[in-house]
């Protein structure tokens, strides 16, 4: 594909201004004032065309799920049906404050409900809650129940540690910190769980092991009944990471594998959009164990009434505003709704199909580094291309240059030049083979081409070294650098 | 098929999931439709809600921005040069938090302005030891909530200032003898505070806690005419930013922001976007500073934050660019003026203390009962179609309890009839109390 991104020499906002600053803003009447500001907010006065425009000419800067292929590996970059964003700015879901009274929400109380059922069954555990805002304040929230219930059981000095691979996601162990714990990792054999290396881990100490199946090198972690026994058996907790859900959908799930508690990142498996970075929406499921600990309030039915209930004395109180990120909840359910019994299950059948497909194709290009068989997505190794002076990095940057956005590069950390792509159930043969082509073609091109792609973007090769040695993160920065380079 | 999981073990497998079988568009629209015209959108009443949520007008050309599929269904820039326009937008996003607060530094998001507020506690006690964090007991209880459980990972305390029972301002003397004990690490205020007032003493507190971070907690719309909390000390600014341009949305997506000084930036949370150069020399954008992450850093990372708000942070600045500063200053007088008219209305009721402190205010104030319940008061205006604000009480069972207090906010969807109906609502609604009782 011949492909020429948009590249406008579009001015920062504030260089459309006209410069001049307003007038100071009116006072508000018995504010004292050494508390007034003494000047307007600085930054430009400008018409409504002069904003659409510029952020429309910055939108034509940006890849897209609409407009790439967009192969990152755990980050389930799947097509988000526009059905969902009608319906998620209707008035009913757009114009409803939390605090309304309960009798004037009872649509909004019964779809977060509705979707809560609904997850229960997809992850096997009964209990759930959506109050997360993403994946990493699931983790964190679910953590934090796990302390709350040993607490409970009089043994929160002891359990202070949590295991996880050495092929977490880096959210993982970060929860584990800020949730208190002391993280440990436990090294992989053949990019899974070494469950003899887990066996002598584990001990009194142990508060909970976490786990993403399929994980990141995209394998299914087959000895997961026995990984559950081991940690069960010290009686700690097993944490399902679900990032990666998208290949077991109606498959397995993580109660029926032996999970405690859950997050599930909506944004990813339930194909609300990701926003350019964010809003995600995490769901955090629960067994019976740890079910009466999940944040308040909870939605509960009685009768045909739907309420928000705070008489949950194990919970662990609130983790944000609200009741979590309600416009990707109308989007998810919309979703699941269309999708129903078997267009879930084919969500994982055709994501998993798609991922072997591709990566017996581009195997034949770079090395896989583990078995064969994949879920969802799979892991590639960069390494061979060093001797011709060529890395990872390069190839994402020419691969940008083909129209396709790069996979994930370098993580796993445990493969050398990691290069993990994913490329879910809504990418069609046809973009598989015109990926696997672009592929061949960034392989296959010289090392000079490698080393100064992208081309035909907006920007040539970002220097990001330079970024963070000589941090420039504002306008005002700007300003002060601008000033400073001005005086001899 | 059946090949592609030879790799799941029988014992682990499930047979169905249970749900209901896939429907075409159309059905799907009408089943959600029919539960969200359940609800009674604000639209519906004269509302009065607000606190941290606000119910303000979305500028059409907010949603059409936020509607550029470029911007929505993109992933987080990983790949700067495939992703110039959303670093750029919250290149600009970063830039507009940092001149309405003064510091130096913005990140690209957190969650919400809780979550924020409970990121600025870590941040706090990174920079100065000590266990106790001071936070004033008028913050909304949600907040508090949210605080204690950031704190508890740590082992950190969370500690409640008393307030001026006629003012509701802070206690300075208590929180000088805090800090005095050497044991605090941080100390946060809110602008407004928990009841929608302005209180004066947020420009002494620098003073009172010397080198103790002081976090600031304040509603943007507030800082379109309120001095920049860096310009009296204070070192992190968080807030909550939903009311520029975001939908209230049942309670999200909303937006965390957080701005801190320069000297602290690497210990500072969330995603950063810096300004460099390209191969060519030319004015290039990348996430920046990343080593303080969780993806780089893992356990040692300044957070675990990986996905943040980025779509509601291009909202955040897309509204303050078409409304403007001198704009949103304008809103915030007439959201003060239409206030200062409802207290007016308000204050002759019998049973009814409007506002209940003896302080300035912005849009919002608390109204306190002193007879029956704010939960029977609200119900009444309620079934008058007047959403009258909301109950400042924890109401989970064992809470401690507080006196029967609401936040009242005027907005711009209300007027002179929306304020009258709202004190007529109010007079019989007390009134019916009085007789009940």
């Amino acid at each position: 594909m011949t492909f020429r991104q948009a590249r406008y020499d579009e001015p920062s906002i504030w260089d459309l201004g006209s410069g001049r600053a307003g007038d100071l803003p009116a006072a508000v009447a018995g504010i004292p004032e050494r508390l007034r500001r003494k000047a307007p907010v600085r930054w430009p006065e400008l018409s409504e065309p002069e904003v659409v425009r510029h952020f429309t000419r910055l939108s034509q800067m940006n890849f897209g799920i609409d407009t790439s292929t967009y192969p990152l590996g755990s980050c389930t970059m799947k097509y988000n049906p526009k059905v969902s964003e009608m319906l998620a700015r209707r008035r009913g879901a757009a114009e409803m404050h939390p605090y309304q009274p309960e009798a004037t929400a009872q649509g909004a109380l019964e779809l977060l409900w509705r979707l809560e059922k609904l997850l229960a069954k997809v992850t096997g555990l009964p209990e759930v809650s959506l109050q997360a805002a993403a994946g990493a304040h699931g983790e964190y929230a679910a953590l934090l129940m796990v302390r709350a219930y040993f607490r409970d059981k009089g043994e929160s000095a002891t359990r202070t540690e949590v295991l996880l691979p050495d092929t977490a996601h880096g959210t993982n162990p970060a929860s584990a910190s800020m949730a208190g714990f002391t993280a440990r990792e436990i090294p992989s054999k053949d990019g899974c769980v070494d469950v003899d290396a887990l066996r002598a881990a584990v001990s009194n100490r142990t508060a909970c092991f976490m786990l993403t199946n399929p994980n990141t090198a995209g394998l299914f972690e087959s000895d997961i009944l026995e990984i559950a026994e081991v940690v069960h058996k010290v009686g700690g907790m097993l944490y399902y990471d679900g990032a990666n859900l998208n290949a077991i959908l109606g498959i397995t799930n993580p109660g029926r594998m032996g999970f405690d508690v859950a997050h599930l990142n909506l944004h990813k498996t339930f194909a609300t959009p990701h926003g350019g970075g964010g809003p995600g929406a995490g769901v955090l499921a629960a067994g019976e164990t740890l079910g009466p600990y999940l944040p308040v309030p909870r939605i509960s039915k009685n009768g045909r009434r739907f309420r928000l209930d705070y008489d949950r004395p194990k919970s662990i109180g609130k983790i944000k505003t609200g009741y979590g990120n309600f416009g990707l909840d109308v989007r998810a359910y919309a979703f699941a709704l269309s999708h129903g019994e078997e267009g879930l299950k084919h969500v994982a059948r055709r994501s998993v199909l798609n991922s072997n497909y591709t990566a017996a194709r581009l195997g034949k290009l770079l090395p896989r580094p583990f078995r064969t068989l994949v879920k969802h997505e799979f892991v590639l190794s960069g390494a061979p291309l060093k001797e011709r002076g060529v890395r990872t990095l390069d190839l994402a940057k020419r691969l940008l240059d083909e129209g396709v956005h790069a996979p994930t590069v370098y993580f796993p950390t445990l493969v050398e030049e990691s290069i993990m792509v994913e490329l879910p159930e809504t990418e069609s043969k046809r973009e598989l083979d015109a990926f696997v082509a672009a592929f061949e073609r960034a392989v296959g091109d010289t090392a000079e081409n490698l080393h100064a792609a992208p081309r035909s973007l907006a920007v040539r090769r970002v220097d990001e070294v330079r970024a963070a040695r000589e941090p420039l993160l504002s306008w005002k920065d700007l300003r002060d650098a601008g000033a400073k380079a001005e005086t001899p | 098929m059946d090949e592609l999981f030879a790799d799941v073990p029988k014992k682990a497998r499930i047979g169905r999931l249970g749900v209901a079988a896939g429907r075409d568009e159309r059905d799907v629209v009408a089943e959600v439709d029919k539960l969200l015209e359940r609800n009674r959108p604000l639209s519906r009443f004269a509302s009065f809600l607000g606190g941290r949520l606000s119910a303000r007008y979305v500028p059409a050309a907010v949603d059409a921005m936020l509607s550029r599929s470029e911007f929505y269904s993109a992933y987080t820039p990983y790949q700067a040069e495939a992703s110039q326009g959303m670093l750029r937008a919250l290149f600009e996003f970063q830039s507009l938090w940092v001149e309405m607060t003064g510091l130096d530094v913005a990140n690209a998001s957190l969650y919400d302005g809780a979550t924020a507020a409970g990121e600025a506690l870590l941040f706090a006690r990174r920079l100065h030891e000590g266990h106790r964090f001071l936070v004033p007991e008028s913050l909304p209880w949600e907040e508090k909530s949210v605080l204690r459980n950031y704190a508890s990972g740590p082992g950190l305390t969370v500690e409640e200032i008393p307030f001026d029972a006629r003012t509701g301002r802070l206690d300075l003397e208590y929180i000088r003898r805090a800090v005095a004990s050497k044991d605090v690490f941080g100390v946060l205020a809110d602008v407004p505070n928990g009841f929608g007032h302005v209180d004066e003493g947020v420009a002494d507190l620098k003073s009172t806690v010397g080198d103790v971070p002081l976090v600031i907690s304040a509603d943007p719309l507030s800082l379109s005419v309120l001095e920049p909390p860096g310009n009296y000390g204070a070192d992190v600014v968080v807030g909550e930013g939903q009311g520029f341009g975001i939908a209230p949305s049942f309670g999200g997506p909303l937006l965390g922001l957080f701005a801190c000084r320069r000297e602290h930036v690497r210990s500072a949370p969330g995603r950063i976007v810096g300004a460099t150069l390209d191969a060519d020399g030319q004015r290039a954008y990348a996430l920046t500073l990343v080593t303080r992450e969780q993806h780089i850093r893992r356990s040692r990372a300044t957070s675990n934050i990986c996905t943040n708000q980025s779509l509601m942070a291009l909202a955040f600045v897309v509204y303050a660019s078409v409304v403007g500063p001198k704009g949103l200053a304008s809103l915030q007088t007439t959201l003060a003026e239409k206030a200062r008219t409802l207290a007016t209305s308000l204050a002759g009721i019998d049973g009814l203390l409007a506002p209940r402190f003896d302080a300035p205010y912005l849009g919002e104030f608390t109204v306190e009962l002193t007879r029956g319940t704010a939960a029977e008061f609200l119900d009444r205006l309620r079934r008058r179609k007047v959403l009258g604000g909301h109950s400042l009480a924890d109401p989970r069972p064992g809470a401690p309890a507080t006196p029967e207090r609401i936040l009242v906010a005027a907005t711009e969807f209300v007027g002179e009839r929306e304020i009258a109906k709202y004190a007529r609502a109010a007079k019989a609604a007390v009134g019916a109390v009085g007789r009940s009782s």
